[in-house]
């Protein structure tokens, strides 16, 4: 199984059959593995293929002044026991390019919504009816960041919807490959894989004349267990509301004003 | 038991998301994880490629609130936290050094316990029984025992934080 785990990113080019016998050796490892793939036995290097395939979908998106998507997240804990949970989570994104930006989790227990209209940032839970409003940078690009370093609110559809998504996802991968065509949610997409530095990360890509993400799975490679996050999108459309009131947020009657802690508040501090 | 729900709080101090989504609810869920299963990962899932390199810099929760814990929950918690730290030292060094902030946190919030009162600043991901609401300078606390508590976001998971009203 080693030998086969290791031949996979080197099989270049690879025809069609020998691609599905890749993926399928893959998948087999998937399943059947315990312990984690030596490091060593990945071939390094970036595949031309998977690197155009993804800077085709990263300028695509770039290039929409306007899209919306719905997504269904999955994120995997590990417990002390080795016990994986997963947790479920469904959200509507709207965005319009530079500074507009809207995210809202929907159809769930609890509902939290994330308000972006390249003045401020706001953190609404309308369950509880706490917001906090902040001022942000002006562009979708920097707000990512912004939410990221400053407030700890992190994006992982940020990696896929700046306008340089590509560099901040190639920045740190040392190797990536076309594992070959896959049908994600009835859509005929290509499926890349990239190993970065203590992360694998998969993206499943429309095939067609719109490239747009359909799957992105993120491995963090040294925690125990492996935990995933995977995120799945469909409904794209290039016709969302984008009316003001989708990205200013107003407070409603009896919502209470909070702040977010900084960044870095560990435990006890004064 | 209550000692143990630090590292579920710790737990819940998860990653959130904003754009696609996720994690605000991540927290949410994982406070309904029974107390006694402490979480392993410092800090836990990365949702984003970025979000993975960047760990480091990201907080590690959380203190226990006043009325914690005798002192045989409070050694079961060390315990699973030492679990959990055995498992992590195959991992990086940043997992480490968070595994030692945590450490910390217990510390010093096991100090607090000993005293009564928390250090100002001391984050929950839930406030311990018998609180009452107040309005301070239009800021809503709870008082808990001692403390004083406000609300706010960490990352996008509401917590309270130990505040002077």
């Amino acid at each position: 199984m080693k030998a086969l785990h290791g031949m996979v990113p080197t099989l270049r080019p690879l025809d069609a059959a020998r691609r599905l016998a890749a993926a399928a050796a893959v998948a087999a490892l998937a399943l059947a593995s315990t312990a984690p793939a030596p490091a060593h036995a990945q071939a390094s290097g970036v595949d031309p293929d998977a690197a155009r395939i993804l800077k085709r979908m990263t300028d695509y998106l770039a290039s929409l002044p306007q899209f919306g998507a719905d997504t269904s997240n999955v994120v995997e804990v590990v417990l002390v026991s080795g016990q994986k949970l997963q947790f479920d989570s469904a959200s509507r994104l709207t965005l319009q390019r530079p500074n507009k930006l809207r995210t809202e989790r929907v159809g769930d227990v609890a509902s939290q919504s994330l308000f972006y209209d390249g003045h401020t940032l706001t953190l609404f839970d309308p369950n509880d009816g706490f917001y906090a409003t902040v001022p942000a940078p002006g562009t979708i690009d920097a707000a990512v960041d912004f939410a990221r370093d400053s407030l700890d609110v992190v994006a992982p559809a940020g990696d896929l919807i700046t306008t340089d998504a590509y560099q901040r996802l190639m920045a740190d991968s040392t190797s990536g490959f076309l594992v070959g065509k896959s049908v994600v949610d009835g859509v005929r997409c290509d499926h890349l894989a990239f190993r970065g530095i203590g992360v694998d990360w998969q993206v499943w890509i429309d095939d067609g004349d719109k490239p747009f993400p359909r799957k992105f799975v993120v491995t963090t490679l040294d925690v125990a267990g492996m935990p995933q996050f995977e995120i799945r999108m469909s409904n794209w459309t290039l016709t969302p509301d984008v009316s003001p009131k989708q990205f200013e947020f107003s407070p409603p009657p009896g919502a209470t004003r909070i702040d977010f802690l900084p960044v870095g508040n560990a435990g006890a501090q004064p | 038991m209550i000692t143990l729900r630090n590292v579920a709080a710790y737990a819940a101090s998860f990653v959130i998301l904003f754009c696609a989504e996720v994690a605000p609810d991540a927290p949410l869920g994982l406070r309904l994880v029974p107390e006694a299963k402490a979480v392993v990962g410092a800090p836990l899932t990365p949702v984003s490629v970025a979000g993975v390199a960047r760990r480091t810099t990201r907080r590690v929760v959380v203190a226990e609130s006043a009325e914690a814990s005798s002192e045989a929950s409070a050694q079961a918690a060390a315990a699973q936290q030492q679990a959990a730290t055995a498992q992590q030292q195959s991992a990086t060094a940043a997992q480490q050094s968070a595994t030692a902030a945590q450490q910390s946190a217990t510390a010093q919030q096991q100090a607090a316990a000993a005293s009564g009162a928390l250090p100002l600043g001391t984050v929950v991901a839930t406030l311990p029984a018998g609180c009452s609401k107040m309005t301070s300078g239009g800021v809503e606390y709870y008082k808990c025992g001692p403390d004083y508590y406000r609300t706010a976001f960490q990352g996008s998971n509401l917590v309270y934080v130990t505040a002077t009203p």
